[in-house]
């Protein structure tokens, strides 16, 4: 235990002096919210959860990647493969490091809408909203370690990741709704996996209410998780393909 | 020297896709001695050590350290090594003091911050504890690298080319860092291209050429058995077919601008040399004697250079 904590604070210290991953992780989310509310102030109440899940999604996808493919592409990864830490630990220690960031991320949005467009913001939705998030961005992540699983290069998954995200963001009810669909995109659209986590994050915060499919939701964002997890974990590796 | 062995390889045979790296490779490692792995670029090296590592696993014969399977248990056998790979690479947004305690604690061994300086004493390091290691000159983190090998008191230490890319005076540094390392007892496995610091540091080396180890045994032991002449270094030009032709001349080659010849009867071949650069109108400069090493064991075994301008 000693040992993951000593391993969870150098990594933790090692987000806080980067600083290029430092503006795409806290910078970055703001700046968002600053560019949406000077197109559509007036919508903010709906623009703001979607801008959560917009930043859940692109972190998942591709920054809370960053730091293990830099490592992995540096080396490091090879280095401490070489040491008796158990590889489940390192693998823990990392995610547990993200999840924060992701979650700190979020709060952040929502403070800044709260503060910057008055965006109603209570307690009971807040409550109810927290485990979406947390739901979305494991989902989100786990994809995220395909892709890095997938990519030979560090350069190569943020491309492959950014795709994904630019495809997931117009299209997921985060920005543009629904309804501005074609119709055969429409019916796609819900077995994707960011819309199930907007669907659910805004309804918590603004209703602090469940949608009716947030059981079906779920089970498909927990279906996301666990088949990439699963994949993620058959593709790491400890050294970039040659 | 006791006769405990440290490192045991048997029969270890490892590839990569189709290309095999290592074949049949067969050591053992006494406890307290510094082996020395001495090959040119690509011969295996490096596939050695991580078949030892537990980094790679061979597809026939097996590692054992300590008496430790390293297929069977790679934790056992990883906790008893201190490691330095060729590619040195940490986690460089870590400050030196800062990355002594994680890779100890890796190993569950925790330091105090006075510990931590009296390790970082012992490589010239204690200024710079609290700098961030990539900030470090390429010595420095070459120094870093070897505090971190032994952060958790291993003995046995494996160093990867722990000399290369560094400067004559930085080099000797380090040969004393691996000797006093070796002076508390600490068995050491390092390899490199350098015949020169396999002959000032190891006890034992083996030549491996290819992924096959061509010969194993102490420097000297190795130029005795292959009973070499002395070389005769000279600084001429003259046709290699020539030289080889002349009277007491067993062989000749170039290296670089040098001219060396191997010869039994040195005084004798001199004379010849001269005779024949005199004829050819050449004029030869800065004649030395020196005493076979084991850039000619290799060169003998291989019949390849060392390759020493990597």
């Amino acid at each position: 235990m000693k040992r993951f904590i000593i391993l969870t604070k150098a990594m933790t210290l090692m987000y806080l002096r980067n600083g290029y991953v430092l503006f795409w992780n806290f910078i970055f989310p703001i700046l968002l919210m600053f560019i949406y509310g000077a197109i559509m102030s007036q919508y903010m109440d709906y623009m703001t959860p979607g801008v959560i899940v917009l930043n859940a999604l692109s972190f998942g996808l591709v920054s809370s990647s960053t730091m293990m493919l830099e490592m992995r592409e540096k080396g490091v990864l090879r280095r401490l493969q070489a040491t008796p830490l158990p590889a489940i630990q390192l693998i823990g220690s990392y995610l547990l490091v993200n999840i924060v960031i992701g979650v700190l991320q979020s709060s952040l949005i929502i403070v800044a809408g709260a503060l910057l467009y008055k965006v109603p913001v209570n307690i009971s939705g807040l409550l109810l909203a927290y485990p979406m998030i947390l739901f979305g961005l494991l989902a989100f992540m786990a994809l995220g370690g395909v892709i890095s699983g997938v990519a030979a290069k560090a350069g190569a998954a943020t491309a492959v990741g950014m795709t994904v995200y630019f495809l997931l963001m117009f299209i997921s009810d985060m920005i543009f709704p629904l309804d501005m669909l074609p119709a055969w995109l429409r019916n796609i659209v819900p077995y994707l996996p960011a819309y199930p986590v907007a669907q659910l994050v805004r309804s918590a915060m603004l209703d602090a209410s469940l949608n009716p499919n947030w059981l079906s939701q779920m089970a498909l964002l927990a279906a996301y998780g666990i088949g990439a997890t699963l994949i993620a974990a058959k593709l790491f590796r400890w050294e970039p393909k040659a | 020297m006791s006769q405990e062995s440290m490192i045991n390889i048997n029969n270890v045979v490892a590839a990569y896709g189709a290309l095999t790296a290592l074949n049949d490779v067969s050591l053992n490692v006494q406890k307290g001695e510094i082996f020395g792995l001495l090959g040119p670029n690509g011969a295996g090296k490096t596939t050695l050590l991580a078949c030892v590592e537990g980094l790679h696993k061979p597809k026939q014969g097996e590692t054992l350290v300590g008496g430790i399977n390293v297929q069977a248990d790679s934790v056992a056998t990883k906790r008893q090594l201190g490691i330095q790979l060729q590619k040195t690479a940490l986690l460089d947004d870590l400050t030196v003091a800062e990355l002594v305690k994680v890779y100890a604690a890796l190993y569950e061994v925790y330091l105090t911050s006075k510990e931590i300086d009296v390790l970082l004493a012992r490589f010239d390091l204690v200024e710079k504890r609290n700098t961030l290691a990539r900030r470090l000159s390429g010595g420095q983190q070459q120094r870093l690298a070897l505090a971190v090998a032994i952060a958790n008191d291993p003995q046995i230490v494996l160093l990867d080319e722990p000399t290369s890319a560094l400067d004559p005076h930085a080099r000797r540094a380090m040969w004393d860092i691996v000797r006093q390392l070796h002076n508390e007892g600490r068995t050491i496995v390092l390899t490199t291209h350098a015949m020169e610091e396999a002959e000032a540091l190891c006890g034992r080396v083996a030549i491996i050429d290819r992924g096959r180890i061509v010969a194993c045994d102490a420097p000297s032991a190795l130029i005795a058995r292959l009973k070499l002449n002395p070389m005769l270094k000279a600084t001429v030009e003259l046709p290699l077919e020539q030289v080889r032709a002349l009277p007491g001349v067993s062989a000749a080659r170039y290296t670089g601008e040098h001219l060396e010849v191997e010869t039994a009867r040195p005084e004798a071949a001199l004379t010849a040399l001269h005779e024949l650069a005199a004829r050819l109108d050449r004029s030869i400069r800065d004649v030395a004697l020196r005493q076979p090493n084991l850039e000619d064991v290799f060169l003998k075994l291989t019949g390849r250079e060392l390759a020493e301008q990597n």
